[in-house]
Order: structure tokens, then C-alpha cells, then sequence
């Protein structure tokens, strides 16, 4: 569907505008993976929960936020096509947020 | 030698550093994935050919089809003509002259668009020759072609306004978004400063075919909105002369846009054209139909420039003989295939084509593929196989955070990518769109890919 290899094509793009942004968050994702493989024992299965919640937390302030950040404000947001876009947008950040969490709370999970 | 574009400095601190952050992390689950499938791209059929094309333009038309036929033709040699090093996003030149926008995110280099392999000649189509099959250079050069691309756009024909000076855009309460990047950030300039003691407005639209129809209207809207920001809104006025009976050719955004601007108390005088503009005293004069002159002043005014098809366009063999597209001299392009209606190796591409209503960076998105299918199709002994709906859309800023997301075709038929989307509901997407995700579009068509 075009429509749907526009919407890839923008998403391509917009990481090709802010590629260092998307190196270095790479590179700290790959450093706490790293570290949480490499010091063994990292505690995968507890590190789920406070991965999932600040996951959550960062959706929800990301909802709160981004309208903002856009320059926009909440009360601009009229209809459902509105919601679900910033909820799509909140959501990549708070997935963003949860897999940096992982690794960080497998390895702090092990260590304590 | 590669040159970079000139620096220039933003007046508008507003996208910072930190948005960019944000906004850039978003796509980062998918980004990688993406390089991907994208690459996959290229492994598409070809056409092998050694015909010789000649795409007269580099903007975002000649870009798009450069990209395409030498993505999809095997062994044709592709020639760009075009003295032009920089590339402007141009739909973002209305953020600019709002204040939206720093204008360094409207300024690319052309050859960063430009694809591998393609001959870049860096001079101006003077002349066309479609009976002899090739075009004449500024500096006097014969390039023969076997197939040709024309995608000129548009000459802004600032001179049918007696009076007017470009230079001085920006300066003595003159605005005009069309010119340049620099004088869509010279009109901020002016907007800015006339905003902080408001005052008498008046907001103009030439009765020719417009690229972008919608800027006025947003450079309208925007303006009201900017006023009421800093609380002069209350002792301005705002007045929109249109030189035709409407403000939009789509009659139901004509009348949304009428509707909205009676709420916001901007009256609309129709049949009331530019005529001449005296800047140092900061008077207008609008002519009616019937040739009566009326004389205005004003502390701020939008300069809307008529427009017309370039000379080498328009006094070649080319353009229409006859209808309403020959007095602009717009390209006799099929309104379907984009093939020329008399030389039939010759497609028009983008704002020159003389067709109904699109003349937007959204025309040639959807129809920079359909071109570059057809020309492939006659090159390969065939038919054109595609038709062209006359797609076209505008993201019409109604204020800042806010906007409307209108499309249509040829017959003005309102037509949304995707059904749940309400043309005439003003939306938080819709500005989103405009603010963050048109642009990486835009280089998605430059380049070929959508």
C-alpha cells in the first residue's frame, strides 16, 4: 500500500536527519547490553517489570510533552486521528525508554 | 567543484536542539529495519536503452524523474539542465515567513538530490527546440535529446505589479513568501515587526494560476493568529483582496476558509487585483474588472506575484495555442499521461504543466512516478500505461499548532490518502505533517523512492 511506503519513507528519512542521535542511542543500548551479558547473570525475567513501567511513564509524559514540542498544545488535538497518532508517537518513545531500561535493570537486578 | 549553500542565520529559536533530540529518538526502534527494505528498492526491473533524455529543471520535478529513470533505464544517458546549486524546500517557505521555521531547514545542496551517473549542465534552457528535438542554452549550447523532460516550474511575474521591487521585500511592512528562502525569512522579518504594534493589513492573490495556492491563505491565517499572540490583533485590520470571485478553486475549502475568516473578522474583496504598489509611502492600488482603481494604505502587506510558464517555455512551440492554459503559456500536456499533446517524446513534469489546479510538491509526488512509468513505456516501444488523477494537496495552517489536511483532483473532488481523515476537521496531525513530516517526504520524492 503507498501510503504505508510513504509513512516508511518519512520514518527513513527522519532518521536519516537525526542519525547521530540514533548512533548514540545505539551505542548506549549496545554498551548496557554489553555489560549486562558480558557480567552474567543479568536478571532478565525481573528486569521486565521496571523496563514495562518506565516504559509506561515515559509514554505518558511523552503524551503530555510532545504536542508541546511540536509547537501545538494539547487542546489542539480535535479528533481521534489526533489521539492516535500522539499515542503512536508516545509509544515509540516509551519502547525506546523500556529498551534502554532492560539491560540496565537486568544488571542492577544482578548486582543486588 | 561541489559549493556549499550560503549560511544563514535563524531568527527563531523555537526548534531547538532538544525537540530534535525527541523527535529523532522516535524512529529509532524502526530506522534500522527500514535502511533495509529500502535498499531493496533498487533491485526493480530495468529498461535497457541508449536514448539520450533531457530533464530541463532541478527541481523537485527534475529531481524526482532524474532519480527514477536512472534507477529504472539501463544505459540512457540523463541530462540535467539547470544553473541552479541550491535546492529550496519551497512548501516550507510559509514556516519560514511565519517565524515557524529557522530558514536553514529549507536550504539543500542540488547535488546532494542529484543521482549518480547523470550529466549536470549548469545553464538555463534559453530556448526549445521540440521540431529540431533539442534545447538551446543561455550561453548559446545545442543539446539534442531523444526524449525531454520539462519541469521549469514557474516565472513569478512580480513585474505585472507596477511599483514593486523584490529587493525590497522585508523592508517598509512588504511581504512576499514566493521569492526565495531569504525573502520567505525577510517577510517574517516584517510580519514580526508589524505584528508588535499591529496596524492595517492587507493580504493579496493575483487572478492567475498559482504555485501553491494555499500560501496566501496561509500567510492569512497566520498573520491573525501571530497578531492575537502579542494582543494587537484587537486594534488591526485584515483584508484580503483576491483578483477572482473566490480564494480557493476547490469550492468546498473556498467556502471553510470564507467561513472561518468571517469568524476571525477578515473581510474578502473579490475582484480586486494588485495593480501597483508604492512602497515608501505604503500605498496599493487594486484594480477592478471593470478598470476602477482603488488606493489603499496599509502598515503590512503580502505580495502575491502572478504567474506564468518561463519565457523558453512559453515562447517555444510548447505551451497551449488555444484555452485557458495558453495565456500563461503553460505546458499541452495530456492531462493524463503528462505526455506532450503534439511531440510525443516530450512529458511535462510539476508546476509547468498546463493542467487543472495542481501545482504543488504533492502534484509531483504522486505524478513523478506516472511519468517516469510512461516515458519508460514509449521508450520501450509502448503506450503510456498511466493515468494521472490530477492529485494535489495542501496543509493549510490555520494557526500555530493547528491545521487543516485538504486533497483533491482534477475536479476539485476532496480525495484523503487515508479515509478517516476529515479534510475539514482542523487537527494536531494535520500541523504535524506540516511542522515535521512533509519535509522528509519531500526528499523521499526528490529522491526517487516514493
Amino acid at each position: 500500500m503507498y501510503e504505508i511506503w510513504l509513512a516508511l519513507n518519512i520514518l527513513f528519512e527522519l532518521g536519516l536527519m537525526y542519525l547521530p542521535t540514533l548512533i548514540l542511542l545505539g551505542a548506549v543500548w549496545a554498551a548496557l547490553m554489553a555489560v549486562a551479558i558480558v557480567r552474567g547473570q543479568a536478571a532478565w525475567c525481573a528486569a521486565r517489570r521496571p523496563a514495562i513501567v518506565i516504559g509506561i511513564v515515559v509514554t505518558g509524559v511523552m503524551i503530555l510533552l510532545t504536542p508541546s514540542l511540536t509547537l501545538s498544545s494539547l487542546g489542539e488535538l480535535k479528533y481521534w486521528v489526533d489521539w492516535a497518532n500522539l499515542a503512536a508517537i508516545a509509544g515509540g518513545f516509551g519502547a525506546l525508554a523500556a529498551a534502554l531500561t532492560l539491560p540496565l535493570a537486568a544488571t542492577l537486578k544482578r548486582a543486588s | 567543484m561541489k559549493q556549499h549553500p550560503p549560511k544563514t542565520l535563524s531568527t527563531h529559536p523555537q526548534d531547538s536542539s532538544r525537540r530534535r533530540f525527541l523527535l529523532g529518538a522516535s524512529a529509532a526502534p524502526i530506522a534500522g529495519t527500514l535502511a533495509l527494505s529500502l535498499s531493496s528498492g533498487k533491485a526493480r526491473a530495468t529498461v535497457k536503452t541508449s536514448a539520450h533524455i533531457v530533464i530541463a529543471g532541478s527541481g523537485l520535478a527534475g529531481l524526482a524523474i532524474a532519480n527514477r529513470l536512472a534507477r529504472d533505464l539501463d544505459g540512457a544517458r540523463i541530462t540535467i539542465v539547470d544553473r541552479k546549486e541550491m535546492h529550496n524546500y519551497q512548501p516550507g517557505y510559509t514556516l519560514v515567513a511565519t517565524g515557524i521555521w529557522p530558514v536553514d531547514k529549507v536550504v539543500d545542496r542540488n547535488i546532494d538530490l542529484q543521482p549518480g551517473g547523470v550529466d549536470w549542465v549548469r545553464e538555463m534552457v534559453a530556448e526549445f527546440d521540440p521540431i529540431g528535438n533539442a534545447v538551446i542554452t543561455d550561453t548559446g549550447k545545442r543539446i539534442a535529446y531523444d526524449y525531454l523532460v520539462v519541469a521549469t516550474g514557474v516565472h513569478l511575474d512580480y513585474a505585472q505589479i507596477e511599483g514593486m521591487d523584490v529587493n525590497r521585500i522585508g523592508q517598509d511592512g512588504m511581504a512576499s513568501v514566493y521569492y526565495s528562502h531569504t525573502a520567505a525569512e525577510a517577510s517574517w522579518q516584517a510580519m514580526e515587526t508589524f505584528r508588535q504594534k499591529g496596524g492595517e493589513a492587507l493580504m493579496t492573490l493575483p487572478a492567475t494560476a498559482l504555485k501553491c495556492a494555499g500560501a496566501p491563505l496561509k500567510m492569512t491565517f497566520m498573520l491573525d493568529d501571530r497578531l492575537r499572540q502579542v494582543g494587537t490583533r484587537a486594534g488591526s485590520s485584515i483584508n484580503f483582496h483576491s483578483a477572482l470571485g473566490n480564494v480557493f478553486s476547490v469550492p468546498r475549502i473556498n467556502d471553510e476558509v470564507l467561513s472561518r475568516w468571517a469568524a476571525l473578522q477578515i473581510p474578502v474583496h473579490f475582484n480586486s487585483k494588485l495593480a501597483a504598489i508604492d512602497l515608501g509611502s505604503r500605498r496599493a492600488t487594486f484594480v477592478s474588472p471593470e478598470g476602477e482603481r482603488t488606493e489603499q494604505s496599509y502598515d503590512f502587506i503580502h505580495v502575491v506575484p502572478p504567474m506564468r510558464a518561463p519565457d523558453a517555455v512559453r515562447n517555444s512551440p510548447l505551451p497551449w495555442q488555444e484555452g485557458g492554459f495558453a495565456a500563461g503559456g503553460w505546458l499541452e500536456v495530456d492531462r493524463q499521461t503528462l505526455r506532450h499533446r503534439r511531440f510525443p517524446n516530450v512529458f511535462g513534469l510539476g508546476d509547468i504543466n498546463g493542467t487543472p489546479r495542481g501545482k504543488t510538491a504533492a502534484t509531483v509526488k504522486k505524478s513523478a512516478p506516472l511519468v517516469a512509468q510512461n516515458l519508460v513505456d514509449v521508450i520501450a516501444g509502448r503506450e503510456p500505461s498511466q493515468q494521472f488523477d490530477g492529485y494535489t494537496s495542501c496543509p493549510l495552517l490555520l494557526r500555530e499548532g493547528s491545521a487543516l489536511l485538504i486533497e483533491f483532483d482534477y475536479d476539485g473532488k476532496l480525495t484523503p490518502s487515508l479515509p478517516m481523515i476529515d479534510p475539514l476537521q482542523e487537527s494536531y496531525f494535520a500541523w504535524l505533517m506540516k511542522y515535521r513530516l512533509l519535509k522528509p517526504a519531500y526528499l523521499a520524492v526528490a529522491k526517487g523512492r516514493v
